[in-house]
């Protein structure tokens, strides 16, 4: 596989370290809000532990490590290791302000 | 009390060896130098302040501060990307603490800098086989159409990163390559660069920065 | 036909004219008691627990390829119960108990090989680590034995002992761990589970599960039309998040590729197996003589059966680092295969949400040495609907209760287990 950083051009794969799915979305609950632990549980149990193992397309996370320090979001082919886009993850770099979630 | 001394030296004290190795012959392949005396800073523009940090270089040093993997010959600097939103400054050491003031109160408010000065080694290839030798160890692409005189790049060899850019070719027309690496692993590019080059016959030699 | 010295010297006197075949190629038939979905090493164990041990013979075992094209059969063939956690001690013991009775058993020579396996340690930490293991171990009442440097040196006088950044101060060795090979140990089964009366049926992709108005799994759709079933248990290793998509399941794996590696044969050189403990590297001979060895996966979520080039130059540097004359020889072969990754890198064997679905998965790639004892544990559950004493930990809710048993101490990330 080679990678297309958005900031560095195509690379090798071994410059990039893989983090995994960029779906799992962390749960957000406000303190005392009444939640049931149970629901409260039971969220964190899918985000921290279930995946859709996607066969086919699939958006993670690669960090730029061996290059210009980026974590990157990717579109790729998790049957045939095509990458269909690869694009900054949110806040990487300084030209835009902080965004709410970041 | 005891007085210390404070002695800079070279990361290549040991390895650099200066003369010809390798293959003998009229021509070294290769010339690698090691280039001393620099004072070295990473910019890295603060949130929001991308524009304010490009201002304030363009002040300082008179060109565009470079955005994409360039190096940028400025007023007594090379400004070389080494990120998004950030880049570093390579000066000649003439005197380092008001090198440093005068960019410290250039980019006060837009960027944060760090003094990397001793902090790495600046290593250049060049000569009719150069490239050849990198090649043995960088998976860069180097070829003219991809990698022409300014390109710069982040890469890692071997695990350890490098910044490597592209320099005016040299007096006898082939291309001309600097590495800054870490100070602690330069010893090991160091000979990576020399082993991949002794076929090539190598002459080697330490230069101040000018 | 029973396989023995005087079967083989009365074949030799006709030529080998009179080989039968090892099992049937039944057309599938419209219903079983169970079906097993995956005819890979623990799917065909299974089968023939089932019909041996528990009495159930209506069994088919449905296979999208052929039986071993899997991980089965792309396995380094290393066995060993040298593990350290509740849950898992007892369970590889269990399978190590197996595989010398195996071939017995089976009838069939699948070449298990008590060879020896060797994990070397570089460092005191390690070394106390490993003392901790092999105690453990001990008290368990498997075989340990703490080797220093010396020791090994007398059986593995190769090895790079003097490296100054990862010299080696001694290892665990584990003498009844080895080696077996690994396409025997499925036709091995597969002939013993027809021999029972299972049906093994290749080229028949499960596509879908067939349900009743209550939601349980009464059969499954495939490439050869319906079949219903008593009980469904799946044994799809690699591809048991795409299997239990069909039946609308999510479930704690992702799937990783792992390489391989073998080399031109040589004369015999390595006796056991040796694992390097400063990198991810391990290594054997086959009987052939080439040298099979393997390391880290990839580490990015993939269902190709192939990997990248930064884990083949890693493996060969680990390989250099601890053995350096392997640099004088030649690679002949390398391929990968798709790893269930777990999320605490131990399996799952239980049953599922689902009524009539039974799930054994989550092998990360130390499943070929399970395959005997995941075959009978899970035999025992689809026969008994309860899980099999030694396999009661390996529930699918332990990620939900927080009893996760994980030995590398990784958490949640996969593809570093
Ligand atoms: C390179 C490599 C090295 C390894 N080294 C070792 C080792 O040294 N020691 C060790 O203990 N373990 C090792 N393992 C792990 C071990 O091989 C696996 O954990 C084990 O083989 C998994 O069980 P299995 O044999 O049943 O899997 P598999 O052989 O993969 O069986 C699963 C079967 O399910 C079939 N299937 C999938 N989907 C469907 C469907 N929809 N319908 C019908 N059939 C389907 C597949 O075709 C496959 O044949 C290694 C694995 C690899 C890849
Ligand atoms: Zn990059």
């Amino acid at each position: 596989m080679r990678i297309a950083c958005p900031f560095c051009g195509e690379r090798e794969n071994g410059e990039f370290t893989y983090l995994g799915d960029a779906s799992p979305k962390r749960p957000t609950f406000a303190v005392d809000s009444g939640e049931s632990p149970e629901r409260v549980e039971d969220a964190f149990y899918d985000y921290v532990y279930l995946r859709d193992n996607v066969a086919g397309f699939m958006r993670e996370y690669w960090y730029h490590g061996g290059g210009c320090r980026s974590w990157l979001i990717a579109e790729r082919n998790t049957v045939t290791h095509e990458f269909r886009s690869v694009t900054a993850a949110p806040g990487v770099g300084a030209s835009k302000p902080v965004q709410a979630g970041e | 009390m005891v007085d210390y001394l404070w002695n800079t030296q070279s990361p290549l004290q040991k390895a650099l060896v200066a003369g010809r190795h390798g293959v003998a012959g009229a021509q070294a392949g290769v010339t690698l130098v090691e280039v001393r005396d620099l004072v070295l800073v990473q910019v890295m523009a603060r949130r929001g302040k991308a524009a304010d940090t490009a201002k304030a270089a363009k002040k300082l040093f008179g060109v565009d501060a470079p955005n994409t993997p360039k190096a940028v010959a400025g007023k007594s600097a090379t400004l070389v990307w080494s990120g998004p939103d950030q880049f570093t400054v390579l000066a000649p050491r003439t005197d380092e603490s008001s090198q440093i003031d005068a960019m410290s109160q250039a980019f006060s408010g837009a960027a944060s800098l760090s003094d990397q000065s001793d902090g790495r080694c600046l290593i250049r290839v060049s000569g009719p086989r150069g490239r050849d030798a990198i090649a043995k160890f960088s998976s860069l692409d180097l070829h003219d159409a991809a990698f022409p005189v300014g390109t710069a790049a982040n890469t890692s060899v071997d695990h350890t990163a490098v910044n490597c850019w592209r320099e005016a070719n040299g007096a006898d027309g082939h291309p001309v390559y600097s590495m800054l690496v870490f100070t602690s692993f330069a010893d090991s590019l160091w000979h990576a660069i020399v082993d991949s080059s002794l076929e090539y016959g190598v002459d080697t030699s330490r230069t101040r920065a000018a | 036909m029973k396989y023995s010295i005087f079967s083989l010297a009365k074949a030799a006197l006709s030529g080998h004219q009179g080989w039968t075949r090892a099992w049937r190629d039944p057309a599938p038939k419209s219903h079983y008691d169970v079906i097993i979905i995956g005819g890979g090493g623990h799917g065909l164990a299974t089968a023939y627990f089932l019909a041996n041990e528990y009495g159930i013979r209506n069994v088919a075992v449905l296979e999208k390829g052929w039986i071993g094209s899997g991980n089965a059969g792309r396995n380094t063939t290393i066995i060993r119960s040298n593990y350290g956690l509740p849950g898992n001690t007892g369970f590889y013991e269990l399978s190590m108990k197996l595989w010398e009775r195996m071939e017995q058993d089976l009838n069939y020579n699948a070449m298990v090989s008590q060879r020896g396996i060797i994990n070397l340690y570089h460092s005191d930490a390690q070394r106390d680590a490993f003392a901790r293991r092999g105690n453990t171990m001990r008290i368990n009442g498997i075989d340990a034995e703490l080797l220093d440097a010396v020791q090994i040196r007398k059986e593995l006088p190769f090895l790079n002992y003097d490296s100054p950044r990862f010299p080696i101060m001694g290892g665990l060795m584990q003498r009844r761990g080895g080696t077996a090979r690994h396409d025997a140990v499925v036709w091995g089964y597969a002939r013993a589970a027809d021999q029972r009366g299972v049906d093994i049926i290749q080229n028949c992709e499960v596509t879908g599960f067939v349900r009743d108005q209550n939601g349980k799994v009464t059969g499954v759709e495939t490439s050869r039309g319906k079949i219903s079933a008593g009980k469904v248990g799946m044994a799809v290793a690699g591809n048991t998040s795409r299997v239990a998509a069909m039946a609308g399941m999510k479930l704690p794996i992702e799937s990783h590729v792992l390489q391989a590696f073998v080399t031109e044969a040589i004369k015999p050189l390595i006796p056991g197996v040796v694992t390097f403990g400063a990198g991810h590297f391990y290594i054997s001979q086959s009987d052939k003589g080439g040298l099979v060895f393997g390391g880290d996966l990839d580490g990015y979520n993939s269902y190709a059966q192939r990997g990248n080039m930064p884990v083949v130059e890693d493996v060969c540097e680990g390989g250099m680092a601890v053995m350096p004359m392997i640099g004088r020889v030649r690679m002949l072969r390398q391929w990968g295969g798709i790893m269930d990754m777990s999320m605490d890198g131990t399996p799952i064997i239980d049953k599922t949400p689902i009524d009539g679905l039974y799930l054994n998965a989550g092998w990360c790639y130390g499943g070929f040495k399970a395959t005997p004892a995941s075959g009978l544990v899970f035999a025992h559950l689809l026969a008994r609907d309860e899980p099999h004493p030694e396999a009661a930990r390996f529930r699918l809710d332990r990620f939900r209760r927080g009893a996760m048993i994980d030995e590398k101490g990784q958490g949640a990330q996969p593809n570093l287990h």
